[in-house]
C-alpha cells in the first residue's frame, strides 16, 4: 500500500510539485533580474547622477544636459548588459528545468538503464 | 465532513510510516546516495562495468529523500476532504491509533507540537490531560466534532486540523478539566484564543517562507544616492527586501495601510499626519505601509511600487544640530534629497517637535509647510495626540495642510494579538518564553498601572520586564507581577497573591496585626478589614479605589494611626501613604495645586498618587477644603480616576482612601457622656452633619463606611502607654538598653496625660518630658550602659517633674 502510495505521489501530485516549484524559480529569477523594468527604465539616468543646472546661460544648460546624456548612456549601458545577461540565465534555467521535468517519470527506471549500461557498454573506455 | 477517523487511508499509512521511521529512513537513503555515487563512480573508474548498475541505484534512495521532503513530511490535506484523515496535520495522525478513546487523543496530542504548545504556554501538563480524559472510544465523537467547530473558527484558515485545536478540543470537551482550567487561571475561551495562537504561528511561519519578489537588482538604478539620508534615517524598506516582518496585520492598521496607499496613490497633497498617543501603533503601520509597497506581490500603484521609505527621528535630528541655523540646513538637505533621488517616502516621527519651539523641539514649520502644501515630497509624519491639537490651535495654516489619519489604541483582543507576536522576537532574544496568563497579567495590569503611553507600547514595555524575572526560562504570570512591583515598588496585589498562605493569614487576622499597632476602635478596624478581605478575594469593584472612608472623631484617638496601620500592614511600610492636608485648600482655585503636574509640583495629590499608585491616600481635615476641592474628589470616590491639570488619568484604583474629620467631635463626646454606644448615634450624627451643612449628602453617600472614632477612656491610655513605651524601647536597641515601668508609674502618665479632647496626644508628650528624659540624664551620667535595664518607679516620674508640667 505504502509503494502504491509512493508511486501515485511521484506520478501526480510530486510531478505537478516539480512544475509549480519550476514557475516560482522563473518568477523569483526574473523578479532578481527585473528584465521588464530594466526595459522600461532603459534610458533613465543612472542613479540620477547629473550637474544642477547654475544659471540660465547657455552653456551652463547645455552642460546639464550633457551629464544628463552621459548618465543616461551609462544607465544603457548597464541595463543592456543586464538584461542580456538575466535572459541567458533565465533561458538556461528553463532548459535545466524542463529536463528535469522529462526525466522525473523514467527516473524509478534509471537502475534499469544503469543495468542495460552495464551488460551493454561494459566499462566507460568502451564508450571512447 | 464528518467527524470520523479512517484508520486505514491513504494519509494514515502514510503518516503512520513517517512518525515511526520515516526521519530515520530519510537519513539512510541520503547516506545510501553518497556511498552508491562515490562506489558507482570509484568501480567505473577501475573499469568494472557494475558500477553503471550502481550509479543507477542511486536514484531510488534519492526519490525516497524527495518524496519525504515534498510529500511525508508535509502531508498536505486531501483535495475536497471528506473525513478527519484528510485534514487532520500529518504528526498528529501519524501517532493516532485506531479508534482512539479520548484519554488516547490526549496521549497522543502530548506527542505533537501543537500538544507540547498548550504544555509550555498554559500549563496543561501532559501528564493530567490523559488522567482526566474518558477512556471509552465512543466518547471521541464529540470531541471530533468540537475540534472540527474550532477548526471552522479559525481566523487563519488553516489547511490542516492541528493537534493544538484537537488539544482545546480535549480540554473543552473533558468536564473534570474546568476545576484545574480555573486553577490555572483560564477560562474555556483562553482555550480557543490558545489555538488560534499556535494556528496563528504556523501561518506566520508560513508567510515567511512565501517566495518575496521586492524588485531585484535594477530596481533603483533609475534613482539618486542619499548619503544624508543614509546616515540620519533609517531605511524601513531595506529590511523587508531582506525578510518579511513580524507585524500584526490588524484589520484596523490594513485600513489606515488602504488610506496612505490611496492618498500617495492619487494627486493632491501628498502628505499624512498620523495623529494617535505615543505606543498606539503609528510607527507600526508605517512598517506595514513600507512592506506593503516593497512586496512585488501585492496590488499597489505604480507610482508607490518599490518606493523606499525612511525614517527620521524628529528628536535625533534636532539633538545632531547645534542650532535653529544648523537644523534648518540639515532638514533642508534631507528634503532636498529625498526630492531628487525620486523614489523616497519620508517618516518623520515625532514631527510635532518640528512645529513648536520649546525644550527639545525646534519650530521649522516655514520650511517644511511649503512641502507639504506642495506636494513635491511625500511624507508621512506622526503626531502625538495632544501636542497636535496645541499646534493646530497655533498654526491653523499648517493643520488644514495635512492629511490627518488618526490612530485609535487598540482594544485587548487586538492588543493580546499583537503580543503573541511581538513576544516572538523578545524570547529569541531573551531565551525565555512567555506563557498565555502572562500575556493576559501583562495586559490587565499595563492596562491599570502604566501611565503616559497606549496600548500596545505599554504591555509590550511590561514583558520586556518580565522577561527579566522569568524562573527556568519561563515567564509567568507572576513574573509580571514581579516585574511590575520592581518597576512601581509596590505590591500590585490581586488574585495571584492572595493564593500565597502567609498572604491569606494576613487577611483572615488583618484586626489582630492592626491592633498590635492600635488599641480599641473596633468598628473602625472591622470595617476597614472587611474592607480589604473583599479587595483581595477579588469582589470588589475594581473600578474604584479598594476602600473609601470617611474617619469621623474627635483629634488623637487614631484616626491617622489606623491609616498608618493599613499602609503598614496592607502595603508594606508606612511610607506606602499619602497625606494631604485639606484645611491648605481652601480657596476653590486651590484645586489646580491638587492636580497639578508632578513636574512642575512633586507634592500635589495626583502626582504623588501617580508616584505611588499602592497607598493609603489620607486627606486630613476635609470639612475645611473648599467646595470644588470636594467636587475634583468626587470623581475618585466614584470612578477611582483623578484628572490632572494635563487631563491625564491618574488611578486610584488601588489606594485606600481615608478622609479624616473633626467635624461632629463635640457631638460624639455628648454622646458618649449621656452612655450612647457607637453603633446608636452614627447614624444620627452623619444626619447631623448633613442638616448643619457640614457635609453634602452626595459627598457622604459616596464612602464605602462612614467610621466614627469615639474618645479613648483612661483605660484605653493605659495600653497607649504600653505602645508608646515600645516604641521608645524600638528607639533605644540602638544603645542596647531596655526600659520599665512600674503599673502605678503608668497610671500616674495617663492621669496626667488624659485630656477627652485631645486624645492619646498629650500622653506622648507627657511620656517624653519623664521617660525620656529619665533615661536620657541616666545614659549622660553613664549610669545607664549597654546591656543593662532601668526600672522606672513612680517616685521617679514624680522627681523627673514632668508629671506636674502637664497639669499646667
Amino acid at each position: 500500500m505504502l509503494l502504491v502510495g509512493f508511486l501515485g505521489w511521484w506520478y501526480n501530485t510530486g510531478w505537478r510539485g516539480q512544475v509549480s516549484r519550476i514557475g516560482d524559480t522563473m518568477i523569483r529569477t526574473n523578479d532578481w533580474f527585473s528584465i521588464p523594468l530594466l526595459i522600461k527604465t532603459f534610458f533613465a539616468p543612472f542613479r540620477q547622477i547629473s550637474a544642477n543646472e547654475i544659471g540660465n546661460d547657455i552653456s551652463s544648460s547645455f552642460r546639464a544636459w550633457s551629464d544628463r546624456m552621459f548618465s543616461r548612456m551609462i544607465g544603457a549601458f548597464m541595463r543592456f548588459f543586464m538584461i542580456i545577461f538575466g535572459a541567458i540565465t533565465l533561458v538556461l534555467i528553463l532548459i535545466i528545468s524542463l529536463i528535469r521535468l522529462i526525466l522525473w517519470p523514467i527516473f524509478p527506471l534509471v537502475p534499469v538503464i544503469g543495468m542495460a549500461l552495464m551488460l551493454t557498454v561494459g566499462t566507460p573506455w568502451n564508450l571512447f | 465532513m464528518e467527524p470520523i477517523l479512517k484508520f486505514r487511508s491513504m494519509r494514515g499509512v502514510k503518516a503512520r510510516f513517517n512518525a515511526r521511521g520515516g526521519r530515520f529512513l530519510d537519513l539512510i537513503a541520503v547516506a545510501l546516495t553518497i556511498l552508491l555515487l562515490l562506489g558507482g563512480a570509484a568501480l567505473l573508474i577501475l573499469a568494472e562495468p557494475i558500477g553503471w548498475l550502481l550509479l543507477g541505484l542511486i536514484t531510488w534512495p534519492m526519490m525516497f529523500h524527495i518524496w519525504k521532503v515534498h510529500d511525508l513530511g508535509q502531508l498536505p490535506p486531501t483535495k475536497n476532504p471528506q473525513n478527519l484523515s484528510d485534514i487532520l496535520e500529518g504528526d498528529l495522525l501519524g501517532v493516532l491509533p485506531k479508534d482512539p478513546s479520548p484519554r488516547d487523543l490526549a496521549t497522543a496530542v502530548m506527542k505533537t507540537n501543537g500538544g507540547r504548545f498548550f504544555f509550555v504556554r498554559f500549563g496543561i501538563s501532559a501528564q493530567f490531560l490523559p488522567d482526566l480524559a474518558s477512556p471509552e472510544p465512543a466518547d471521541s465523537e464529540p470531541i471530533w466534532a468540537e475540534t472540527l467547530k474550532i477548526h471552522e473558527s479559525l481566523p487563519d484558515k488553516p489547511e490542516t486540523i492541528s493537534a493544538a485545536t484537537l488539544t482545546a478540543a480535549i480540554v473543552r470537551m473533558t468536564p473534570a478539566m474546568k476545576d484545574i482550567l480555573s486553577a490555572l487561571h483560564l477560562d474555556e475561551d483562553d482555550i480557543v484564543n490558545g489555538a488560534e495562537w499556535f494556528s496563528h504561528l504556523g501561518a506566520l511561519i508560513r508567510y515567511h517562507d512565501e517566495p518575496k519578489l521586492t524588485g531585484g537588482i535594477a530596481r533603483d538604478w533609475d534613482f539618486g544616492y542619499i548619503p544624508t539620508l543614509q546616515y540620519f534615517g533609517v531605511n524601513l524598506s531595506a529590511k523587508y527586501s531582506a525578510s518579511r516582518s513580524f507585524n500584526t496585520h490588524l484589520e484596523s492598521h490594513q485600513e489606515l495601510v488602504a488610506s496612505i496607499i490611496n492618498t500617495f496613490g492619487s494627486g493632491g497633497r501628498q502628505n499624512v499626519a498620523l495623529i494617535g498617543p505615543l505606543g498606539a501603533g503609528k510607527s507600526t503601520i508605517v512598517d506595514s505601509f513600507a512592506e506593503t509597497i516593497m512586496d512585488g506581490t501585492n496590488k499597489i500603484p505604480n507610482n508607490l511600487r518599490f518606493r523606499q521609505v525612511f525614517a527620521l527621528d524628529a528628536a535625533s535630528l534636532i539633538s545632531a544640530a547645534s542650532g535653529r541655523g544648523q537644523i534648518e540646513s540639515l532638514v533642508n538637505n534631507l528634503l532636498v534629497e529625498a526630492h531628487e533621488a525620486k523614489n523616497i517616502i519620508l517618516f518623520l516621527d515625532n514631527a510635532q517637535l518640528f512645529f513648536e519651539d520649546d525644550t527639545g523641539s525646534v519650530d521649522i514649520s516655514n520650511i517644511l509647510q511649503p512641502v507639504l502644501e506642495g506636494g513635491v515630497l511625500r511624507l508621512i509624519l506622526s503626531l502625538d495626540e495632544q501636542r497636535f491639537l496645541q499646534i493646530s490651535q497655533a498654526k491653523p495654516a499648517l493643520a488644514a495642510s495635512l492629511n490627518r489619519l488618526q490612530v485609535e489604541p487598540p482594544g485587548r483582543d487586538d492588543v493580546l494579538k499583537i503580543a503573541e507576536d511581538q513576544i516572538i522576537s523578545i524570547e529569541f532574544q531573551r531565551k525565555v518564553t512567555f506563557m498565555y496568563q502572562a500575556l493576559v497579567e501583562a495586559y490587565r495590569l499595563s492596562e491599570r498601572y502604566v501611565q503616559d503611553i497606549a496600548q500596545p507600547e505599554r504591555m509590550i514595555q511590561l514583558l520586556e520586564s518580565a522577561a527579566a524575572q522569568a524562573e527556568n526560562g519561563l515567564v509567568t504570570a507572576q513574573s509580571v507581577v514581579t516585574a511590575i512591583e520592581k518597576t512601581l515598588g509596590v505590591k500590585v496585589g490581586g488574585s495571584v497573591d492572595a493564593d500565597e498562605p502567609a498572604e491569606r493569614e494576613m487577611l483572615l487576622n488583618l484586626e489582630n496585626l492592626i491592633h498590635e499597632r492600635m488599641i480599641n476602635q473596633t468598628a473602625a478596624v472591622s470595617a476597614v478589614s472587611a474592607a480589604l478581605r473583599r479587595a483581595r478575594a477579588g469582589v470588589r469593584n475594581e473600578n474604584r479605589p479598594i476602600g473609601t472612608f470617611l474617619f469621623l472623631g474627635p483629634t488623637g484617638v487614631g484616626k491617622t494611626e489606623l491609616a498608618k496601620s493599613l499602609a503598614a500592614v496592607y502595603f508594606g511600610g508606612e511610607d506606602h501613604m499619602v497625606r494631604i492636608d485639606l484645611n491648605e485648600y481652601v480657596r476653590s482655585d486651590d484645586v489646580a495645586r491638587l492636580i497639578a503636574d508632578g513636574a512642575t509640583d512633586p507634592n500635589s495629590l495626583s502626582a504623588q498618587v501617580q508616584k505611588n499608585p499602592f497607598s493609603v491616600v489620607l486627606l486630613d481635615e476635609i470639612e475645611k477644603a473648599h467646595e470644588s476641592v470636594l467636587t475634583t474628589l468626587l470623581q475618585v470616590l466614584d470612578e477611582g480616576i483623578l484628572r490632572d491639570i494635563n487631563n491625564r488619568e491618574i488611578s486610584f484604583r488601588d489606594t485606600i482612601l481615608i478622609t479624616t474629620s473633626n467635624a461632629g467631635a463635640d457631638r460624639i463626646r455628648e454622646y458618649i457622656d449621656k452612655g450612647y454606644k457607637l453603633e446608636q448615634f452614627s447614624d444620627q450624627l452623619q444626619d447631623e452633619l448633613i442638616s448643619t451643612q457640614e457635609f453634602r449628602p452626595e459627598f457622604l453617600n459616596r464612602f464605602d463606611e462612614i467610621v466614627v472614632f469615639r474618645p479613648l477612656t483612661k483605660e484605653e491610655l493605659l495600653q497607649i502607654v504600653d505602645l508608646i513605651l515600645d516604641g521608645v524601647n524600638k528607639n533605644l536597641e540602638v544603645q542596647k538598653v531596655m526600659v520599665t515601668v512600674d503599673t502605678d508609674a503608668k497610671q500616674a502618665l495617663v492621669d496626667a496625660g488624659y485630656d477627652p479632647r485631645l486624645g492619646a496626644r498629650p500622653l506622648r508628650r507627657v511620656v517624653q518630658r519623664t521617660v525620656e528624659n529619665i533615661v536620657a540624664e541616666k545614659m549622660l551620667k553613664r549610669e545607664l550602659v549597654a546591656g543593662s535595664g532601668l526600672r522606672i518607679t513612680l517616685e521617679d516620674l514624680q522627681d523627673s517633674g514632668g508629671l506636674k508640667d502637664n497639669s499646667q
